[in-house]
């Protein structure tokens, strides 16, 4: 996956322009991925404000540690996407544990249209996985979701869910590993 | 779907971690193993590959207008063109700059109290309360917040940081950027009994690393203290000091 990827990157080259400190390619960058990231935080954090501050951090990282970008690990679009992720994370996570106080709903990904800097690569990876996610139970892909873009720890999803925390973990991990196989086949 | 093998104790914790679903202690422990054992950082990579496409689905939302000006001014100041290589290293300070500055204002009754006893009123002479024979005068990474006073009214104007690796001190102005527009502001090296040395000029709203000469880095020491001065364009005209009047004063601490 992250070999296809690599090839078809386009964006990559910028990277290196990054790393050698030419502001120019990191504008290119912005350009081309910022309303991607913007949304991303937006999903996550469900607050403009917030996600403009987490938006400018996000860029910041990205030039400071554009020299381990390994083209060959993953794809430009998933290595900033990650650290969009992240970021936009710790920020819910720094408002505190009433951030984790409310139910599991709201789960529904919406669907959003093509994006014209989609790689053709992601979009078959997008596929792929959401394949795989649709073979799993509904309440194994709900946690896996609530996870993934709340960050929310294994001992506040047991909260949330009401059932013992090793219970949790093994859906969790019986999930991820059957999505590993499903996505290897 | 089939049952699928169970992954092992030391994958499934790099999947967890890459899911976000690890509280901080072991988030920690993750982080520390990625840096120690590069197998488990390239599971930790594989799982974020095999996740992230979950947030292709997320619709763009066009960032607003005056977000790129806000992040080109947190980059790293004179680093245009390629001409500078590494820009880890600068960078890393400019974040470490961004660290203080942030604490220089959100925690900014604290950095009031630790420089009470440097503040000066504008338009008075500074005054440098300690006086300390520097030890290890190279040796440390140092911090100051400039602040001025009128009243009660303590407001942060500069931070700076000076790291001896780098032989450079980095000033980042927070006064909106275009204020003071006929006029400029200069940034001066106040220690022990010398007349203040001139570090340079610092724009509004920007922020600058200033390589320091070795004979200024002997001064760089905890006691010393920055001062900033409004100055005509050009910067000060007394060869021995500011000419204009001194509109804040940070003492340097060790961090």
């Amino acid at each position: 996956m992250a070999a296809a990827a690599t090839t078809n990157d386009s964006l990559s080259p910028l990277m290196t322009r990054i790393a050698n400190g030419e502001r120019e390619a990191l504008r290119q960058l912005y350009q081309a991925t910022s309303a991607k990231l913007f949304g991303v935080c937006l999903r996550i954090l469900s607050d403009r404000e917030e996600s403009e501050d987490v938006l400018q951090d996000v860029y910041v990282t990205i030039w400071r540690r554009a020299d381990r970008f390994d083209g060959a690990r993953a794809s430009v679009m998933t290595w900033v996407s990650t650290i969009a992720r992240n970021r936009a994370i710790d920020r819910l996570r720094a408002r505190g544990p009433m951030a984790y106080a409310e139910p599991v709903d709201e789960l529904e990904i919406p669907d959003g249209a093509e994006s014209a800097e989609a790689l053709l690569s992601a979009a078959d990876d997008r596929s792929r996985l959401a394949g795989c996610m649709s073979e799993l139970d509904d309440r194994t892909q709900s946690v896996i979701r609530t996870a993934f873009f709340e960050g929310v720890t294994y001992e506040a999803l047991a909260k949330r869910m009401d059932a013992p925390l090793g219970t949790v973990k093994s859906w969790i991990r019986r999930g991820l590993a059957k999505l590993k196989g499903c996505l290897q086949s | 779907m089939s049952e699928a093998p169970d992954l092992s104790e030391a994958e499934a914790f790099a999947a967890e971690h890459a899911l976000g679903v690890l509280n901080a202690r072991e988030r920690a422990e993750a982080e520390a193993r990625m840096a120690r054992e590069p197998a488990f950082a390239a599971d930790v990579e594989a799982w974020r590959s095999r996740l992230t496409p979950m947030l292709d689905n997320i619709e763009p939302v066009p960032a607003p207008e005056g977000l790129w000006p806000r992040i080109e001014r947190l980059l790293p100041a004179n680093m245009g063109g390629g001409a500078a290589p590494a820009n880890d290293n600068s960078a890393s300070l400019m974040n470490k700059v961004r660290f203080w500055r942030n604490t220089a204002v959100g925690g900014f009754a604290l950095a009031a109290a630790s420089l009470a006893g440097v503040m000066v009123q504008v338009n008075q002479p500074p005054v440098v309360v300690e006086k300390q024979v520097p030890v290890a005068p190279q040796g440390q990474l140092l911090s100051a917040s400039v602040v001025s006073q009128e009243g009660s009214r303590v407001q942060p104007l500069f931070t700076a940081a000076y790291d001896p690796d780098r032989k450079a001190l980095i000033v980042t102005s927070l006064l909106p950027e275009g204020s003071d527009r006929d006029k400029v502001h200069e940034l001066w090296l106040i220690a022990g009994q010398d007349n203040p040395k001139s570090l340079g000029l610092v724009e509004s709203g920007k922020a600058k690393i200033i390589a320091l000469p070795t004979e200024l880095m002997a001064k760089m020491s905890e006691g010393a203290a920055l001062a900033v001065s409004i100055e005509p364009p050009g910067g000060s005209k007394n060869p021995n000091g500011p000419s204009g009047p001194v509109i804040g004063v940070g003492k340097l601490s060790r961090l």
